[in-house]
């Protein structure tokens, strides 16, 4: 089989309750949808992760945690933001720098999201242009 | 891990005890089941020791050994099978569940709750079965057995012979190659002979005489009398005695006991063992011929191992089998065992297990563990050093331990039985089954080494693994637990050696060993790593206590407990453990509940609902796909619609299960219960050929509160009209139609035999279309009887009586995917009472095939067609509607409480009359001012009389019913189809410029003072409509005066005749739309006439100026207009004639064009006034054409009275505030009054119209009202321009109430003045130098009252120009006079002006004060002549 150069990633923003605010997936381009529905799957790995993620945030002095969990072939690393909101990325094959200024990028994103006097924390993020820029940054740092 | 019963440093030492086989005869095996109980099984609640047991270590030293336990088995020739091992556990651990209401721990972790059981027996259950159930292997020696019990009976012929029989037979199974199964401790076993003897039945002194013999031959500490069975069985009932086997054998073995029934089924079974095992050994003659006793081999009743017994054979035949002897066991579970045992027969058990241990184990134990130390300790020398010598050439240093990964293919290495390296594996094992950890670890410690040299890994990983045990185990803890070794026994047993049932009893001890140690996270990582694809259930329950450990540990991960939870509830249910993995998934639901984790939930919740449905757990499982259906899903359509037929299967199988009971709850469709309106009343039906009906409410229109509120008022107007001027307090406006705006505080009222329309919002949320079949409404009635008292008893009726409320069905109501729809349903009362409508009842399915395509799901074209419907499930949802949030007293505005709202609890009333009206001719388009006849028919479809009936508009001068005189028009619409609207008279053309009269009194129109005017009394026949009975009536229409579309809103006022006590009346709406577009603009202004006597002579007289524009703008319609008639209507004035007498007698006005017409105005009949009452008006009618339409009449007096009244009505408020008793405003307003006219002028016209090249003639009519003299009135409404801003002012104003003089023009107005005089004078002026020319002054009194005149007739100037231009002249004679003139009196005055040239002169210059002669202020002002009076003076 021909292995691609470039994995998946899966990418959920947590609140504070532990609740996802926002979700996206990046498959390399020529990859299909996986046939299994194993979307499920990724959720519950990521939210496992958090676990490990307190326990990181006490020995790190980084926002970027790096890898903090890996489950069979995923990876999870981690972002805590001043504001302890969390960032989780899975991914099947390691890119550290990519996922690093992917976080950054999103994370600058997501401040000036933030600071809409409309959105309320912790809900789920819906603007539709919020998502288009996190799909072009997922595309520039983790696909490419 | 969970917590344990036992705790580590108990089940160490309980899961590796010495091993003991029972060899019994036939004989005793019989006696001992007689308490269905085998010869091993009996002994089992008794092998644990109850004193501590002393013994002496190779160096002489005294050992202590604690609750010392043995095992008792009976001999099995075969390994356990793996397959038979694996179901064994299955069934341990299905068998073992959670007790009910068991109390769960809560435990609190960040911001969970969590509530978990903190045990896990079925855990435990499954390790002790796992430990118990380990084959025995040659790289150890821990469960090898190590001695023997040969049984005989005292009943026996030979009992000396049997026993000599079965020392052989052990003697055979153990050194006879054949058998390489079971493992033995050592050569020479030690061999103990047991008598039994049944103290019931058998001789007690021959046994005692057996018993010394055998004492002889075997000496007294390897020989033992047991008598047990004192007790006779049929004393068995009276006396209790405790069943210690129960808790050992109801668990696991009870299958065994079965097969000592006589079932048919076990003899089968025991036959295919036979004849299985004996073609498998082919020692099929051997069990004949010796006629031993084979019970080691073909004896399925096996307790420590039980599942050996269905283990001796594989295939389907012993599956099946031992299948059906688990049906059979659960038939005949209650078996009472040691029947025949008394307590004495216990203690003689317990006696016996002492006294084996005491006199005959463990002095073999300390023999064996002597002579091996022995051994060891003179070979040391020699062989370490040789082997370690070799190891050393060869590798040059010592292997590490840490290096065994690299080491492939060694663990074939195998010693034979008796090779020295096992020796001390032997004695270290025998240390260890006595407890003597210290030595134990010294010699697993040992031992590891040397094999770790030889590189043999199977037998390495054992020592490491028991040297760690023995590590922890040793007291005072001497050195920490070696971890370490423990991994590495587990990588090795696992990855070198492929042995996953070694690798996972090593991981369970480590990992009871690191909780014990509240090393978790250490422990969990060590199940974990050993979950693999190879056995489910041992990777699920793995999972499960590592989820224990995370929720354990310090700082517990509840995040990952429930990821664990998870994937040991995945494993379970591919384990088929069912219970199981649902438990674990509603554990792990909690954390994931609610947090938006939709996918991860819905997984669970589609998990949960279906192992519950497997589980016959319907309610849950049907609680469960709810949760999945009725949540924001993120799932694909076909996903959906997957779960969507799984919730209707597993719904349909709830709903099977009662039949007869109540209607479940559906939770598909939203219904938007808020938006759930309520209609009363038939539908409307839109038209009927050239009627159309009134448009009155239905659920089609839109709700606007603007319009609602007008509804509201026009009632409340008619209400208060038929109720003497007040609206009673009772009254409450009729509401049809009821949504969330309405008023829902109070129940509505229905009357019965009309429908009640619901409609009801439903809401797919899926991305699969829903098909609701069988749409109902489910209601719940309370009959009252006629006299509207409750039934005696109160009945409560439910939906299906058709009798009392009839209720319609939808048969199909399709919800598209994601779709917004409303279904209106309805239900026909008929009989009087509560109704309370309580919800929808449907069958709720989805469509077939659809449910493949993606996303779009139905296709428009499945829609036509009927539905082939998959499955569907019958329920109800209830329709709950919340009231309106109160906010009126403080306890409301603090609190949060809701009003009722009861929209859907109508009372049915008894029967009330229904009015439809229909329009008939109605036009839809009129010109501004136009006239149009048209009809209303009114038609009572009810069975009721109908009266009073009236209407209410907004715009009452836009229609009529006609007054009293229009009984002159035709009645029915189709007589009248070219007839004008108007009532005419032919004239002949003589009579043109005079006006002709005649008189009216608005009274006669229904337009009185003080009555609504908005309220028009339907001019009814009998003023009753009877029932069935319709009437039309013509109604003639005057399009308004603004162009544009007009919504005009009628609002039909109806009563019943008998009176009724709920509803006092009832309404019907209807809403007009007419588009206007511009006719004409007439604009009018009167003025005095300066001719002072008319040809009648009378004082009086006005000049009206009427401009016509015609302003249609529309190019094809309207070709021209003509002015066929211009009437006035007043009091006290009336048209006398045309003044310009044009030649255009048709006054045709084309497009854009504009004509004028004047006419004197002269007043009335004195005498014709004051005989007749004030409101009678004189009309007068100046013709141009050869018709007269008599203004009188109707509809053109109806419509100038409306005109009059809606232009009265804005004024009125003004005029009260003027007449305030004040004097100076009294003469204000007496001077006003002269200027006063109160003048109305109807112009009526024809258009002709051209449309479809068919020329029409329409008609119409204008008004114009004139108030005041010089002031133009205007037939349309004038654009009143928007006054400016004021600026604002920041100080208070100055009192500005100084100063209410009558303005200079009104003044003005009070004296007409007029000089009369030649034009031109001819006068000699050589004759005679000066000229004098007589001047009449005619003073003439506009008002009613005196007033004081004075003339001056000084010259004075006005300016040097005027001088200039007029030349200068003298008046002669008395240049003042102080003149009172009577009211409307006229006075003349003869002066003389005096010229001295020739010229043109004006003679404008006398000027004239006028005051009010009784007031005491005195307005004084010159009188303005606007004229000058040109004078030609010439010479002759």
């Amino acid at each position: 089989m021909l292995k691609t150069k470039s994995g998946s990633f899966y990418f959920v923003i947590l609140g504070h309750h532990d609740n996802p605010a926002f979700e996206v997936e990046f498959l390399p381009a020529g990859k299909a949808e996986p046939k299994d529905d194993y979307h499920h799957l990724n959720q519950f790995i990521a939210h496992a992760a958090l676990d490990l993620v307190d326990e990181n945030l006490w020995l790190s002095n980084n926002i970027y945690l790096k890898i903090v969990d890996k489950f069979n072939e995923w990876f999870v690393s981690a972002f805590v933001t001043v504001s302890h909101l969390r960032f989780i990325m899975l991914y099947d094959i390691r890119q550290e720098d990519g996922i690093k200024n992917f976080f950054t990028d999103v994370y600058d994103l997501y401040i000036k999201f933030a600071v809409n006097p409309f959105y309320e924390p912790n809900s789920p993020l819906q603007s539709s242009a919020f998502d288009r820029k996190v799909r072009f940054l997922g595309k520039k740092h983790l696909l490419s | 891990m969970a917590q344990c019963v036992q705790s580590v440093q108990e089940l160490i030492p309980d899961s590796f005890v010495p091993c003991v086989a029972a060899l019994c005869s036939d004989e005793a095996e019989r006696l001992t089941r007689l308490n269905h109980l085998s010869f091993a099984e009996l002994l089992k609640p008794f092998s644990r020791l109850t004193s501590e047991v002393h013994m002496r270590d190779p160096n002489n030293q005294l050992h202590i050994i604690k609750n010392l336990k043995i095992a008792v088995s009976n001999i099995i020739t075969q390994p356990p099978q793996h397959g038979a091992i694996r179901k064994l556990l299955n069934d341990v651990v299905s068998g073992c569940q959670p007790a009910e209401g068991l109390v769960a721990n809560v435990i609190t972790a960040g911001d969970y709750d969590l509530n978990i059981s903190a045990t896990t027996p079925w855990f435990e259950s499954y390790r002790e079965t796992f430990l118990q159930s380990m084959p025995a292997s040659d790289h150890e020696f821990l469960n090898h057995y190590l001695a023997c019990m040969l049984v005989a009976s005292s009943g026996e012929a030979e009992p000396m012979e049997q026993f000599s029989k079965l020392s052989q037979e052990q003697h055979r199974i153990q050194h006879n190659n054949d058998y390489s199964y079971p493992k033995w401790f050592i050569p020479n076993t030690l061999k103990y002979y047991v008598l039994l003897h049944d103290m019931s039945a058998g001789d007690e002194q021959r046994a005692e005489s057996i018993y010394e013999e055998m004492k002889q031959k075997y000496g007294t500490q390897g020989c033992y009398l047991l008598k047990i069975n004192s007790r006779t069985s049929n004393r068995a009932s009276d006396e209790q005695i405790p069943d210690p086997w129960s808790q050992y054998l109801q668990k696991n073995s009870v299958q065994n006991q079965e097969s000592y029934e006589d079932g048919p089924c076990t003899i089968t079974s025991n036959k295919n063992y036979d004849s299985n095992l004996l073609s498998l050994d082919g020692l099929d003659n051997e069990v004949k011929v010796d006629g031993l006793p084979n019970n080691f081999r073909t004896h399925p009743l096996q307790l420590d191992q039980p599942i050996e017994s269905s283990n001796n054979v594989d295939g389907p035949d012993h599956v099946k089998s031992a299948s059906s002897l688990h049906e059979t066991k659960k038939a005949n579970s209650g078996i009472i065992h040691g029947a025949c045992l008394t307590l004495t027969d216990h203690d003689r058990i317990r006696q016996f297990i002492q006294e084996f241990t005491f006199r005959g184990l463990l002095p073999h134990i300390e023999k064996t563990i002597r002579q091996l130390n022995d051994q060891l300790i003179s070979r040391k020398g020699l062989s370490r050093s040789l082997f370690s010598a070799t190891k050393k050439w060869f590798s040059g240093s010592k292997v590490p331990e840490k290096s065994i990964n690299e080491l492939k293919n060694t663990s074939g290495l195998l010693y034979p039985p008796e090779a020295p390296e096992l020796q001390i594996r032997k004695m270290a094992d025998l240390c260890f089954l006595v407890q003597h950890y210290d030595l134990a670890y010294s010699c697993y410690h040992t031992a590891k080494k040397d094999f770790l040299n030889d590189q043999a890994m199977l037998y390495a990983a054992g020592a490491l693994e028991m040297a760690a045990v023995s590590a922890f185990l040793q007291p005072g803890a001497p050195r920490p637990y070696p971890a370490h070794y423990m991994d590495t026994a587990i990588q090795t047993y696992r990855d070198v050696c492929k042995n996953m049932v070694l690798a996972e009893r090593c991981v369970l001890l480590s990992a009871e060993i690191l909780k014990s140690q509240s090393k978790y996270s250490e422990a969990a990582a060590l199940l974990i790593r050993l979950t693999s694809e190879d056995s489910d259930l041992r990777s699920a329950l793995l999972l499960e206590q590592a989820a224990h450990c995370f929720i354990n540990m310090k700082s517990p991960m509840v995040r990952k407990y429930a990821f664990h939870m998870i994937l040991a509830g995945h494993r379970f249910s591919k384990a088929g453990q069912k219970k199981h993995a649902l438990r674990c998934y509603c554990q792990a639901m909690q954390v994931y509940k609610g947090k938006g984790w939709s996918l991860a939930e819905d997984h669970i919740n589609f998990t949960i609902g279906r192992q519950s449905y497997t589980l016959r757990q319907l309610d849950n499982a049907v609680s469960a796909f709810r949760h999945i259906l009725i949540n924001e899903s993120k799932q694909s359509a076909a996903q959906q619609g997957a779960f969507l037929r799984e919730y209707l299967y597993v719904y349909k199988n709830v709903s099977q299960l009662s039949p007869d009971g109540p209607f479940p709850q559906l939770p598909l469709p939203y219904i938007n219960s808020s938006a759930t309106r309520v209609f009363f009343g038939h539908d409307r039906r839109p038209a009927d050929g050239e009627k159309q009906a009134a448009t009155h409410v239905s659920l089609d229109q839109e709700y606007d509160s603007e319009s609602s509120q007008q509804w509201r008022e026009l009632e409340e107007q008619v209400v208060a009209v038929v109720n003497k001027g007040v609206i009673p307090s009772s009254f409450h406006p009729t509401q049809y139609c009821l949504n969330s705006y309405s008023d829902n505080s109070r129940f509505p009222l229905a009357v019965v035999e009309e429908p009640i329309t619901v409609e009801v919002a439903f809401r797919n949320p899926l991305k699969v279309p829903l098909l609701l079949t069988d749409l109902s409404l489910l209601w719940k009635f309370q009959p009252k009887d006629i006299n509207g008292k409750d039934n005696e008893e109160v009945r409560e009726l439910v939906t299906g009586e058709p009798e009392m409320i009839g209720t319609e069905v939808i048969s199909e109501f399709l919800i598209n995917n994601e779709e917004s729809k409303v279904a209106r349903l309805k239900l026909f009362p008929h009989h009087i009472g509560e109704l309370h409508i309580l919800g929808v009842v449907y069958n709720l399915g989805t469509i077939q095939g659809s449910l493949t395509m993606d996303g779009i799901g139905a296709l428009p074209g499945c829609h036509t067609g009927k539905y082939s419907l998959s499955m569907s499930v019958r329920g109800r949802q209830d329709l709950e509607i919340q009231g309106p949030r109160l906010n009126n007293t403080k306890e409301e505005k603090t609190s949060i409480t809701y009003g009722p709202d009861r929209r859907l609890d109508p009372i049915i009333t008894e029967e009330m009359p229904l009015l439809e009206v229909f329009f008939i001719h109605f036009p839809t388009e009129l010109l501004c001012g136009e006239i149009r006849k048209a009809y209303v028919e009114f038609a009572n479809v009810s069975k009721c009389p109908l009266t009073g009936l009236k209407v209410v508009s907004k715009r009452p001068e836009f229609f009529t019913f006609g007054g009293n005189t229009a009984v002159l028009t035709p009645l029915s619409p189709s007589a009248s189809e070219n007839c004008s609207a108007y009532k005419t008279v032919v004239t002949d053309s003589t009579s043109v410029c005079t006006a002709l009269t005649s008189s009216a009194s608005s009274v006669d129109f229904g337009i009185g003072i003080g009555s609504q005017p908005e309220v028009i009394p339907v001019p009814l026949p009998d003023t009753v409509l009877l029932p069935g009975a319709s009437v039309q009536l013509p109604m003639w229409l005057r399009g308004p005066d603004e162009e544009g579309v007009h919504e005009i809103n009628f609002l039909f006022y109806y009563e019943s005749v008998k009176k009724q006590p709920k509803i006092r009346h009832r309404i019907l709406r209807h809403t007009a739309v007419i588009c206007t577009s511009r006719s004409l603009n007439v604009k009018a202004t009167v003025c005095r006439s300066n001719s002072l006597e008319d040809e009648e002579g009378k004082g009086d007289n006005m000049l009206v100026f009427v401009d016509v524009e015609n302003t249609n703008t529309s190019e094809a319609g309207v070709k021209e207009f003509h002015i066929v008639q211009v009437s006035s209507s007043s009091k006290h004035w009336k048209l006398q004639k045309s003044v310009n007498l044009s030649e255009n007698k048709d006054a045709k006005l084309a497009s854009r064009e504009k004509g004028k017409f004047c006419f004197k105005v002269i007043r009335c009949n004195e005498r014709e006034g004051a005989t007749q009452s004030s409101e009678k008006y004189t009309f007068a009618d100046i013709i141009f054409g050869n018709e007269q339409i008599i203004s009188s009449a109707s509809p053109c007096a109806d419509f100038f009275y409306r005109s009059l009244s809606s232009e009265l009505k804005k004024p009125q408020t003004q005029l009260s505030m003027h007449t305030e008793k004040h004097s100076v405003e009294d003469a204000v307003s007496l001077i006003q009054k002269c200027n006063k006219v109160d003048l109305n002028i109807v112009i009526l016209w024809k258009a002709y119209v051209v449309e479809d090249s068919k020329q029409l003639i329409l008609e119409g009519q204008h008004h114009v009202i004139l108030h005041t003299i010089g002031k133009e009135a205007f037939s349309y409404p004038q654009k009143q321009e928007q006054p400016e801003m004021e600026p604002l002012k920041f100080f208070r104003p100055e009192n500005t109430t100084a100063t209410s003089r009558p303005s200079l023009e009104q003044l003005s107005n009070l004296i007409k003045t007029s000089l009369h005089y030649p034009e031109t004078f001819n006068h000699p002026f050589h004759q005679k130098s000066l000229c004098l020319v007589p001047v009449t002054l005619l003073l003439s009194n506009c008002s009613k009252a005196d007033v004081d005149v004075i003339v001056d007739l000084r010259h004075k100037t006005t300016s040097p120009e005027a001088l200039e231009i007029h030349g200068s002249f003298t008046w002669l004679g008395q240049t003042q006079y102080k003149l009172q003139l009577k009211g409307q009196e006229i006075l003349s005055l003869q002066l003389k002006a005096c010229f001295v040239h020739t010229g043109v002169y004006n003679l404008g210059t006398p000027r004239v004060f006028a005051k009010l002669s009784d007031q005491v202020t005195v307005f004084e002002t010159s009188q303005q002549n606007s004229m000058p009076a040109l004078i030609i003076i010439n010479n002759v």
